[in-house]
């Protein structure tokens, strides 16, 4: 599967933005929840943004070949 | 780590997220391309590293853990103005940290005792959530505590080691540092948070952190 450079760009800025604004919130409270929603939220969704944009470098190596 | 530096690599990471987003256009040069590497990669693999550590040092704070409902008693059991109360006396007496009081005796100080002082807090969440709660009186440890947590401090401390009480029977010493005779259940320190008798209780003026 492979996916343009410039569209994975997007997704993975979309999804570390979105991580991150989470990290962020989840700063302002000190709770339980804040730590549950900052481990099991805003870090899939900055780790997802992370690997997606790897798979789009590796999708633009490969084409480039 | 600082929460202000967590702040400000998660701003600078998200500003230029945005920017390789939303111009990718950009990412042609080879600047664009470092743009996106730092703003995709790097930072926000350096916030949530920073984030997390954060989170735990804040996970280990009085204010975290009394932030429960169920917990409220116990943070008031740190306030009876009674010496014979042990968290009592340690709290109102700086014998413990006072914004870590919480974490400092109800870790195990062994190895992963942060990361199992952790998962039963995730537990804890659950059965606050989706679970019942119990009353706080009915609260009990997971297993009788261990004597290790309080010579984590006391060991060696002279008026732990040259308390008579502590050698009024042979081997007694011994056997305190041994954990076969309780601290906490042996008749001696055996006034711990009894949140069941506050309402009979009076209160030191001084405030929970």
């Amino acid at each position: 599967m492979r996916i343009s450079m410039a569209k994975a760009l997007k997704w993975s800025s979309l999804l570390v933005v979105t991580g991150l604004a989470i990290q962020l919130l989840c700063l302002v409270y000190i709770h339980p929840l804040s730590f549950i929603t900052f481990l099991s939220v805003g870090c899939p969704l900055v780790g997802a943004g992370v690997v997606l944009y790897l798979f789009g470098l590796l999708s633009q190596g490969s084409s480039n070949k | 780590m600082a929460t202000w530096i967590v702040v400000i690599i998660s701003g600078l990471a998200i500003v230029l997220a945005l920017f390789s987003g939303l111009r990718s256009q950009l990412t042609q040069s080879n600047e664009g391309k470092a743009m996106a590497f730092v703003g995709l990669l790097v930072l926000p693999a350096i916030s949530v590293w920073f984030g997390f550590e954060e989170q735990m040092t804040r996970a280990e704070s009085t204010k975290f853990c009394l932030s429960c409902h169920v917990m409220n008693d116990y943070g008031k059991s740190l306030l009876v103005d009674d010496p014979s109360y042990i968290p009592a006396h340690h709290y109102q007496n700086n014998l413990v940290p006072r914004d870590h009081a919480c974490y400092t005796c109800h870790t195990d100080y062994a190895m992963f005792g942060t990361a199992l002082a952790k998962m039963r807090g995730m537990r804890h969440v659950l059965v606050q959530y989706f679970g019942t709660v119990p009353k706080p009186e009915d609260i009990k440890l997971y297993e009788a505590y261990n004597n290790r947590e309080c010579l984590h401090c006391h060991l060696g401390g002279r008026k732990f080691e040259e308390e008579p009480k502590h050698a009024k029977l042979p081997n007694m010493m011994a056997d305190i540092k041994a954990n076969h005779l309780s601290c906490t259940s042996s008749k001696c320190h055996d006034t711990i948070h009894d949140v069941g008798s506050l309402k009979d209780a009076t209160f030191w003026k001084g405030n929970l952190q």
